[in-house]
């Protein structure tokens, strides 16, 4: 019988967090066969071979070093500055994934101490993180949280020694190159720009007055899907932009609204070109589109 | 002699200073969390409906609680400033359902990932991986997600209802992960059927228990710990019911007389970043115990008469929690009338000034979201989390909850294994 590979040796390390990342991960239904390809020297939930305290005491090489949080240097772990402890980790580690918004950007916990805390290789959309000199080996899955979908496929890449295309922020082209707005259900009512009037229906598009950002978001949400069922959009919940770096925005259940249209286009499109067709499209009034579409309401 | 304890695999981390006698007993325990994020601050000077997207973020494991609250406080806000909100019985039922989800996926995790984990390991026989749990968990987040988009983290309840729509696909879709989730309990958890974990809990013959959680149990009855972990016997619940007990005499609960005391913090001298949370000027026990005592639900209160707030009673509580929401999930899944509408919209919220309060039964126990509001600007905002309720750090001589379950224990390691009997979360104590 031929032997089974060694497992990918991987340490989960969080900066300044919610655990949001964490639980995320938890919820992949196929957990059992990742963990047969992985084994945690560190994770701050699961049973592993090193605790916080061994780790910071001799700091181990990994295959993968996930990072889950953001980063402040002065931010202690089993009393140990990140400032010394992320780059030790770091330097022995063969590759690095940056696990959610608040480790790629900074997210929701820079906002407290915008000065002091980024992600650990992009600060917004700056590289000026920490470890921006190894960005060569960082993979940034951005995200509020992360799927745990998004992850496993990185793990399994970097486990069959296959390269990964990513963008300017080193996100996996193939999760990021899609926009939220890809595979929403309202899709049809933004083709012909139909608005939904208010909240808790399942007809209309979320852009034009709810705040949906799902048009100029990048992220595969509606095409892998969250707990393998739903997406915000789908639940009728506005896109909130949460892989983005200028995440998170202000006023977020409004949408900011030139000229009364959107005033954040969707993604690569001119204003004109846009103009052009919603004039044409909102002068149709179909019918389909303007009545419920199970008539079980009042 | 003095030993500082640093307490992993909780939500992030938290340092015990135990104070020991010559034998190793604790004699006094100081509880200290040395992260702080500042959510309170963040949320100043946004949008008030922001709230709804930044609040679930406070925690990974209760964040949907913490969304919870904040729809809540800002329903109420409405209210006070004159403009009530109606919510269809529809709307109310769906935030249950989903809020319940959040409870029962945390006690799983706690009685797998924490519990047995943890007693297993001081008795030498660390359990693997739990994967059938998480397995398990995973199908209860899903069931969340039907309706509320996805967990964690989701925005899909605001003032006036929710944005779901839902139909009878998610309806039955969501019944058949909750058989699932109920075969579990059964099967996995308890080794038999509700009725009988009931009846053992009334005959005090919880010791018989199969399942993982007699696998709980009879690690506990090893390290001699069943009977250890009494505390104040003093409960709270102010989200449903509100309702304190202290000395088995009831009251009305007024959420006016919460106060947090700053005095054990950094700012103040002390050594944490956690406020402790008081209730007339004295520390409360928050949660599942609480709950089923204040409700005088038989199983449980039949526990506490015989062996009072000590470790059996409280595990038992957080298990007994499990069965009953996935009950009334059920019960509010089969009753759910999909024609009422998910959402009536209120008036715009630039419009509403004043203040409002916001109050959920967390895993935990009772979180309080609080803020001021501006022309729906958020002027202040204000979190009690469950945790800085049972987790307090009382001075010498007026021990917190969990501080006054560890004292006397007969060493440090089984006394933190009774710190975590409390279902430690760090995340949310310092927020």
């Amino acid at each position: 019988m031929p032997s089974s590979p060694a497992k990918l040796k991987v340490i989960w390390l969080q900066g300044i967090t919610c655990n949001g990342n964490t639980h995320s991960f938890l919820n992949d239904p196929a957990l059992g066969t990742l963990l047969e390809t992985i084994e945690f020297i560190h994770h701050p939930l699961l049973p592993c071979q090193k605790t916080l305290k061994d780790l910071v005491k001799k700091v181990p090489k990994s295959d993968i070093l996930i990072f889950e949080g953001s980063y402040n240097a002065a931010f202690e772990r089993a009393g140990v500055e990140m400032r010394t402890l992320l780059p030790a980790l770091a330097h022995k580690a063969k590759h690095i994934i940056s696990m959610g918004s608040c480790a790629s950007f900074g997210g929701i916990f820079k906002e407290n101490d915008p000065e002091h805390i980024s992600g650990i290789v992009f600060d917004k959309e700056n590289a000026r993180g920490p470890l921006k000199s190894m960005q060569e080996k960082v993979i940034t899955l951005s995200g509020c949280p992360a799927h745990p979908k998004w992850l496993s496929f990185v793990i399994d890449m970097i486990s069959a020694g296959r390269e990964i295309l990513v963008d300017e922020f080193r996100r996996p082209k193939e999760l990021y190159a899609y926009l939220v707005h890809n595979g929403c259900l309202r899709n049809e009512y933004f083709e012909w720009k139909v608005d939904s009037e208010h909240f808790g229906t399942k007809e209309g598009c979320l852009f034009y007055a709810q705040g949906c950002q799902g048009p100029f978001t990048h992220g595969s949400c509606n095409k892998i899907l969250w707990n393998d069922v739903s997406s915000k959009t789908r639940s009728g919940t506005p896109c909130v932009g949460c892989t983005e770096p200028a995440f998170p925005k202000r006023d977020l259940f409004t949408t900011k609204t030139y000229m009364s249209i959107p005033s954040e286009m969707p993604l690569g499109i001119p204003k004109r070109s846009y103009l052009a067709l919603a004039g044409a499209a909102k002068s149709f009034h179909i019918k389909r589109l303007e009545e419920r579409l199970i008539d079980d309401h009042a | 002699m003095i030993t500082h304890e640093l307490i992993e695999r909780i939500e992030g981390e938290a340092v015990l200073d135990f104070q020991t006698d010559k034998s190793g007993r604790v004699q006094e325990a100081a509880i200290r969390f040395l992260h702080f994020r500042g959510m309170e601050a963040i949320l100043e000077g946004r949008n008030a409906l922001d709230s709804l997207v930044i609040a679930p973020r406070v925690c990974g494991i209760c964040g949907h609680s913490h969304l919870i609250a904040a729809v809540r406080m800002l329903e109420s806000l409405y209210e006070n400033a004159g403009y009530p909100v109606t919510l269809t019985p529809k709307a109310h039922a769906l935030r249950e359902i989903t809020l319940s989800c959040e409870l029962i996926q945390n006690h799983i995790k706690w009685l797998y990932l924490v519990m047995l984990h943890e007693s297993g390991k001081l008795l030498g026989e660390e359990p693997p991986v739990a994967l059938k749990a998480l397995y398990v968990t995973s199908q209860v987040n899903q069931l969340c997600a039907l309706f509320s988009g996805q967990w964690p983290h989701s925005s899909y309840a605001l003032p006036g209802g929710v944005t779901c729509d839902p139909t009878h696909i998610e309806v039955m879709q969501a019944l058949k992960i909750l058989s699932e989730v109920e075969r579990f309990i059964k099967d996995e958890v308890l080794g038999c059927g509700t009725e009988i974990f009931e009846s053992h809990m009334k005959n005090d013959t919880l010791g018989t228990l199969k399942g993982d959680f007699g696998t709980l149990l009879h690690n506990f009855e090893r390290l001699e710990l069943l009977e250890s972990g009494k505390s104040h016997g003093r409960f709270l619940v102010l989200g449903n019911e509100r309702i304190a007990m202290a000395s088995d005499v009831r009251s009305n609960a007024q959420p006016a007389l919460v106060s947090e005391d700053a005095s054990q913090t950094f700012e103040n001298g002390g050594k944490t970043y956690a406020k402790n949370a008081l209730y007339n000027g004295e520390f409360y026990e928050g949660g599942p115990l609480a709950r089923a005592l204040v409700q005088e639900r038989a199983g449980i209160s039949d526990l506490y008469r015989i062996h009072g707030d000590s470790a059996v009673t409280r595990l038992c509580a957080r298990v007994e929690e499990m069965v009953l929401l996935c009950a009334q999930v059920r019960q509010l899944l089969t009753s759910l009338d999909l024609s009422q509408r998910s959402f009536i919209p209120p008036a715009s919220i630039e419009t509403i000034s004043g203040t409002g309060i916001g109050i959920v039964e967390a895993p935990r126990g009772s979180l309080i979201h609080k803020a001021r509001i501006e022309k729906g600007k958020i002027m202040e905002y204000s979190i009690i989390t469950p945790t800085q309720w049972n987790l307090g750090n009382g001075p010498s001589g007026n021990p917190g909850t969990a501080q006054k379950a560890m004292i006397g224990v007969e060493s440090i390691a089984k006394a933190s294994l009774i710190f975590r009997t409390f279902d430690v979360c760090s995340v949310c104590t310092t927020h």
